[in-house]
């Protein structure tokens, strides 16, 4: 049996701050470092070589521990993967609570031989606490902005609405500006906190099968006025059988619309925007094409970036905040989503959604 | 529908007076004003009002608890309420139709539509238009 000698190897492991602890192949433990041991209120010394369902038993005593932890999972020494997962444990006697994140991966020798399995276990108190204030600052946020916005939009609307009387055309153009910009900022106000609430993590998706077809014609639907204002022709073309796909809804609908508007806005009069939707790896791909002035080459790999605008997109009535809240959306749907550009012949957006195992949709 | 009373829980006077424009255009003839939850109790029950708009963040008492306690009191539970606020977060929605609200608009508003869209909240509630 390997065992970690009392060399440099332990005082590295000992000096931690987060929790170790690794088994043998056969489950044996190889070491617990100081830093999980203190939190069990074990000697770490006394536990080399020993099984693990003693450990686990001492766990059980002391802790409520969620059954999903892996330490009490069967492992098998051919999986590669390292596998996170963010628990509770309750302290049986006082109560504490520990927020804990368990890492477990292979523990490798110098010829990369499987010996076993590393656990480590991460305190998540901090990274919960900064998470608390984050809702905070989004929450004070999203209503200090909001506040004063209601009364400048509120008193431009009125004006121009005539309530305060006859306006001359200098100041009714000059208002426009104000109410147009005043709209545009709340866009933008939008746009970051929703950004923000999906980087947090604090929204929850309603999942479920949908065939994408029906997000993608309601965002047709939704878009139709701006592509008739533009003279852009909205094209559709289906699989025959297309798998359904996992998603929420308004979500989906939001992705395919922000694409949408974008391919219109950057399109010349009487161009083709055109969806189409694929089967391919196990996905559904959805691909919204324009055929726009196109992307620069350097501007490719910074068009999901916040405040990231290509030349002229300003102009656009964009925030810059859109194709991050896309890529976003689609990351958290467990999708991908990537560019591909042709200066002076177009752009396709392209997103891939892992296709549901509830069958596939007829047209 | 036609308002012809409405009252505004709102400690912003600017809110106040953009509210109070936007619905007298529109023909309301009563637009009356508590600066917060703790003056809209004690006021209430005199005004009757068609409606009462109520913000969220306000001092002395906020919105959710004035709510709370409107529905609780038996003289102001048949009082239509609509919160009206930038508290725009769909914990915060959820909260406020929990606390017994019959709608939620969130500020910014369009103060064109704002009279039309207290109405459409109010013939929701009672199951539609009534005709004349």
């Amino acid at each position: 049996m390997t065992t970690v000698k009392d060399g440099l190897e332990k005082y590295l492991l000992d000096s931690l701050p987060s929790g170790a602890l690794a088994v043998d192949r056969e489950n044996r433990i190889l070491f617990v470092n100081r830093a999980l041991a203190r939190v069990v209120r074990l000697r770490a010394e006394e536990w080399e070589g020993r099984p693990l369902e003693e450990f686990l038993r001492v766990l059980d005593d002391r802790f409520e521990c969620p059954p999903t932890l892996a330490l009490r999972l069967e492992w098998d020494p051919r999986d590669r993967s390292t596998r996170s997962r963010e628990m509770e444990f309750r302290e049986k006697d006082g109560g504490r609570v520990y927020c804990v994140r368990e890492d477990s991966r292979p523990l490798r020798d110098a010829e990369g031989r499987v010996l076993g399995r590393l656990f480590v276990y991460h305190d998540m108190r901090r990274e919960r606490e900064i998470d608390r204030m984050k809702s905070e600052f989004i929450a004070v946020a999203s209503h200090e902005l909001r506040t004063p916005m209601t009364s400048i939009k509120g008193s431009v609307d009125l004006i121009l609405s005539g309530y305060a009387g006859d306006i001359s055309t200098d100041t009714q153009e000059l208002l426009e500006i104000a109410q147009k910009n005043c709209d545009r900022l709340i866009r933008l106000i939008n746009d970051i906190l929703d950004l923000a609430k999906i980087e947090a993590g604090q929204i929850k998706l309603k999942l479920e099968p949908l065939d994408l077809t029906d997000a993608i014609e309601r965002s047709l639907l939704g878009v139709r006025s701006l592509a008739d204002q533009n003279e852009i022709r909205l094209t559709l073309y289906r699989p025959p059988e297309l798998p359904l796909v996992e998603v929420d809804r308004d979500r989906i609908e939001q992705v395919v619309t922000n694409l949408l508007s974008n391919a219109i806005k950057f399109s010349p009069a009487k161009g083709e925007v055109r969806v189409e939707l694929a089967v391919a790896d196990g996905c559904v791909q959805c691909c919204v094409a324009d055929q726009g002035c196109g992307i620069p080459e350097d501007q490719l790999s910074n068009v999901f970036g916040k405040f990231q605008q290509v030349a002229n997109s300003k102009a656009k009535g964009g925030t810059g905040l859109g194709l991050a809240i896309v890529q976003a959306l689609v990351n958290e749907h467990r999708g991908k989503i990537w560019v591909e550009s042709r200066l002076n012949v177009g752009t396709r957006f392209i997103f891939r959604l892992p296709a549901s195992s509830s069958g596939p949709s007829s047209s | 529908m036609t308002l012809s009373k409405i009252l505004l829980v709102e400690d912003d006077v600017d809110i106040q007076k953009v509210v109070r424009m936007s619905l007298k255009l529109r023909g309301v003839k009563e637009i009356l004003v508590a600066e917060d939850g703790e003056e809209c109790l004690a006021v209430v029950g005199g005004l009757k009002p068609d409606v009462i708009l109520l913000d969220v963040m306000m001092p002395k008492l906020d919105g959710y608890e004035t709510c709370r306690r409107l529905k609780a009191n038996p003289e102001t539970r048949d009082i239509p309420v609509i919160f009206l606020t930038a508290k725009a977060q769909q914990f915060e929605i959820k909260r406020g139709l929990e606390e017994g609200a019959c709608g939620y608009l969130l500020k910014p508003f369009d103060p064109m539509t704002l009279h039309d869209q207290i109405v459409q909240l109010l013939n929701q509630r009672s199951g539609g238009p009534k005709k004349a």
